[in-house]
């Protein structure tokens, strides 16, 4: 009797688990729909411009140049003003373009630039820029474009950089399964934590 | 989590009673209380409302039963047999044990309350649906559900008091159920810490709020894995192993043994394996 009972619910779980699978296997994990609105900057920064292949007519400027926090921090960070004249000041070809005028604008009034946020996860949700960039740039030696374009799509084919993936638990998770090498060389693999409180606070 | 994940790694997920078998890998956090140092002022309870975004429910809703203290002072009046009976209260501050065999997670009905690899009962707000199921099986009572949506309604937090709450945890909505975590969130960044430093997490290094408060520091915290941390010297001084039910100095034939020692954890016999020991009150022996 009971093993009969036994049998039954492990019939269940496998019809269950098949149809998770099919499921799995029908909807792709990013769709059109996916791409996030359009955010009006204060200024239309140029992500191609700075990051973009030098064929081009890119810069091939690393991310982490300006986004300093995201190897150290949980944040990566939007780069001060400061930073922006830090080069600019010095760019003389560009000085008279409508963009920069409007950079230095805001350098002579000694405001910040209202920047707005394009990522924005909710707030029950901790995502550690930190981690990320440590275990795919540092320890696999993945290119930095590629490592933040897991999350922040081709932004380097951008102006104004604009949401790409769905960013949604499914999606985290989708990747936290997948098992990902320790480090470059080794062939030894792990997958990202599946623990709830890792992510959700 | 997906079904098939569930089912492929089900070892990983079970609820397990802990033994030998499945040591705790990196971490296990626990905490001992010193009832001889506490002195039941209450400053560990209004740290953790500082820290947690805690609502203060006000006098009404507490006379109704309600209440939100993740950490509480029980007040005990037993004086029977003491020979400073007017000397007051013995104290004991309550909080979620962390059961290593929780009884509050087998009962969810949607998996809202899981076990950590860290060995902490974890609470998923997002996922709860309310059902109180966790708060009803829970023998020390260390659950609070919100009747009340509390960050709009209830205007618990007014300007500018809102700007005191922490960031780095959710302020809980109505119908959700919500517990002690550990400080869960001060673990997670100095776990990140310790790892970009490339070793494990140092003894000290990081504290509860409640500890970090306490005037006398009769709270300990730590690893309970980590051989250097002072809450598992204390443990093993005190002869509690995480994974009994029954301890080893409660036999009769160490019984002399056994009233130097006054390491104890609530509730034991229910087998739950808390991971909070309580170190017994002398002081009044010691007069």
């Amino acid at each position: 009797m009971y093993c009969f009972l036994r049998f039954s619910i492990l019939l269940v779980g496998l019809i269950v688990s098949a149809g998770s699978y099919a499921v799995n296997a029908a909807q792709p994990l990013t769709t059109a729909d996916d791409l996030g609105p359009k955010v009006e900057q204060p200024i239309e920064f140029p992500h191609d411009r700075h990051a973009g292949d030098a064929a081009k007519g890119g810069m091939q400027i690393n991310c982490m140049y300006c986004h300093t926090y995201a190897r150290r921090s949980i944040v990566a960070g939007i780069p001060p003003l400061q930073k922006c004249i830090g080069c600019h000041q010095n760019i003389e070809s560009v000085r008279e373009t409508p963009r920069i005028k409007k950079l230095f604008e805001y350098w002579e009034a000694k405001k910040a630039v209202p920047w707005k946020k394009v990522h924005d996860l909710p707030d029950f949700v901790r995502f550690n820029h930190e981690r990320h960039i440590q275990r795919f740039v540092f320890a696999q030696n993945k290119p930095v474009q590629e490592a933040c374009g897991y999350c922040h799509g081709d932004v380097k084919t951008m102006t104004v950089a604009r949401r790409q993936k769905p960013l949604s638990m499914g999606w985290c998770v989708s990747c936290h399964q997948k098992d990902h090498p320790v480090d470059a060389t080794s062939t030894k693999t792990t997958h990202g934590p599946n623990d709830c409180w890792q992510c959700h606070k | 989590m997906s079904i098939t994940n569930l089912l492929e790694n089900w070892s990983d997920f079970r609820q397990q009673h802990p033994s030998d078998d499945r040591p705790h890998r990196e971490y296990k956090w626990a905490m001992s209380i010193d009832l001889d140092s506490c002195t039941g002022c209450n400053a560990c309870s209004v740290a953790c409302y500082a820290e947690n975004n805690l609502p203060v429910v006000g006098k009404e809703k507490f006379a109704h039963g309600h209440s939100h203290h993740w950490i509480r002072i029980e007040r005990y009046w037993d004086n029977d047999g003491r020979e400073f009976a007017d000397q007051g209260a013995q104290f004991l501050p309550m909080l979620c044990q962390h059961c290593e065999s929780a009884p509050c997670e087998t009962v969810c009905p949607v998996g809202a309350t899981n076990h950590t690899a860290d060995g902490l009962n974890s609470q998923v707000y997002n996922r709860c649906v309310g059902s109180r199921y966790c708060n009803a099986n829970c023998p020390y009572k260390a659950r609070y559900f919100n009747w009340y949506d509390y960050p709009t309604t209830d205007n618990v937090w007014p300007e500018p008091m809102n700007q005191q709450l922490n960031p780095d945890v959710t302020v809980r909505g109505k119908g959700v159920m919500e517990k002690c975590t550990f400080c869960v969130q001060r673990l997670t960044v100095a776990k990140s810490n310790a790892r970009s430093a490339g070793r494990g997490v140092l003894d000290g290094e990081v504290q509860t709020a409640c500890q970090q408060v306490c005037p006398t520091g009769a709270i300990s915290f730590g690893n309970l894995v980590d051989p250097l941390a002072k809450v598992g010297k204390q443990w093993m001084t005190q002869q509690v192993e995480l994974n009994k039910d029954k301890q080893a100095k409660d036999v009769k034939d160490v019984e002399e043994k056994a009233a130097k020692l006054r390491g104890y954890r609530i509730l034991e016999e229910l087998r739950t394996y808390p991971s909070v020991m309580y170190l017994e009150q002398l002081r009044e022996s010691a007069i």
